[in-house]
């Protein structure tokens, strides 16, 4: 799973919230200033800290157990898609 | 949204248009048989205080849905203040409105009115500063710039016409504070403007939408307010009405949609 693809997984489960425009930009400058290139696949290490971050963002608008929730969400669809390759 | 959570904006939509018919066409037999300006400024009256109140209690309920520590949590406090400030002026207001259909100027009422702007203000900034930590785009230090360039510009054309208007002390510094304060309240408005925009489309850009464009009408009703007490414009009057009441509806409905999301 490349950064791109991460990228596009975590934008389809925040645009409900944050809509599609604040999810792409958001997560993709977390995914710039953490250093994730869009062709190379993340490091567990970013992937956490790329959902700390989205999660920190959400909380705002959210709240700290619908943001929680939807952090979960986002996890098990990347777990899952990590284990159709 | 069901039928019943409807009918407040219903209400609030169908006041702003008698508001603006009062204003466009005050001569037809709506206004001069059926509804006079002393009914009018009743309904205006419990209007406001209707929406104020709705708002605050909103506002208040979101800060308490929300864990301490949460960066948006004292900032939904400080809206509620700002409500409820502002809910206290209108209250010393209304007796006279409704009783005499009067409103005095300046009164009792100003002090809470003017307490209010802070608040405001600071609310704003602290919904801000909690989207630029989270990491939102709220534009590149130019931009800011140039927004309080622009905002200083149009603080020229505003205040000006209004601080070279004879008239007592008071009266000249409080219709100079309204508009002044506002302005001030413009720049991180449009800032927040501009993230709205951005999260148009979904749950979070809606709440954002109705409140800032609850704060727009404020903005507009208080330079109305300005030109009418200072230019002698009272054809403005009913203006005045309608985009107060609108505003106070408009960061009520945003409040409630807000809360909704943090009770889902």
């Amino acid at each position: 799973m490349t950064t791109t693809e991460t990228v596009d997984a975590v934008v389809k489960l925040l645009a409900p919230h944050i809509g599609d425009t604040m999810a792409r930009s958001a997560t993709e400058a977390h995914c710039q200033k953490l250093g994730m290139a869009a062709s190379s696949p993340p490091r567990p290490d970013q992937l956490d800290a790329l959902l700390g971050k989205l999660g920190g963002g959400l909380n705002i608008f959210l709240g700290r157990d619908k943001s929680a929730s939807v952090i979960g969400e986002v996890r098990q669809a990347l777990t899952a898609l990590e284990g159709k390759r | 949204m069901s039928a019943t959570g409807r009918l407040p904006w219903a209400v609030a939509g169908l006041a702003g248009a008698l508001f603006v018919g009062w204003a466009i066409a005050p001569e037809s037999a709506l206004y001069t048989q059926w509804l006079n300006g002393h009914r009018l400024l009743a309904i205006a009256a419990v209007l406001k205080l209707a929406y104020l109140l709705a708002g605050a209690a909103c506002a208040f309920a979101c800060r308490d849905h929300l864990e301490p520590g949460n960066p948006a949590r004292p900032a939904w406090f400080l809206l509620s203040l700002g409500l409820l400030s502002t809910f206290a002026g209108q209250l010393c207001l209304a007796p006279f409105q409704i009783v005499f259909g009067k409103t005095p100027f300046p009164s009792v009422a100003d002090i809470f009115y003017v307490l209010a702007c802070p608040f405001l203000i600071a609310a704003l900034l602290v919904f801000l500063n909690a989207y630029r930590e989270a990491g939102l785009p709220l534009g590149s230090l130019l931009e800011r710039g140039l927004l309080v360039a622009g905002v200083g510009v149009l603080a020229v054309v505003i205040l000006r016409p209004v601080a070279a208007t004879p008239g007592p002390l008071l009266d000249r510094i409080l219709t100079i504070a309204y508009p002044a304060l506002d302005l001030v309240l413009l720049v991180p408005l449009v800032l927040l403007l501009r993230m709205a925009l951005r999260l148009r489309g979904d749950r979070a850009g809606e709440v954002w939408l109705l409140l800032l464009s609850g704060f727009v009408f404020l903005c507009a009703g208080d330079i109305c307010f300005a030109y009418l007490q200072s230019l002698g414009e009272e054809h403005l009057d009913p203006f005045v009405h309608a985009t107060f009441i609108l505003g106070y509806a408009l960061i009520a409905a945003g409040a409630e949609r807000q809360l909704r999301i943090l009770k889902s």
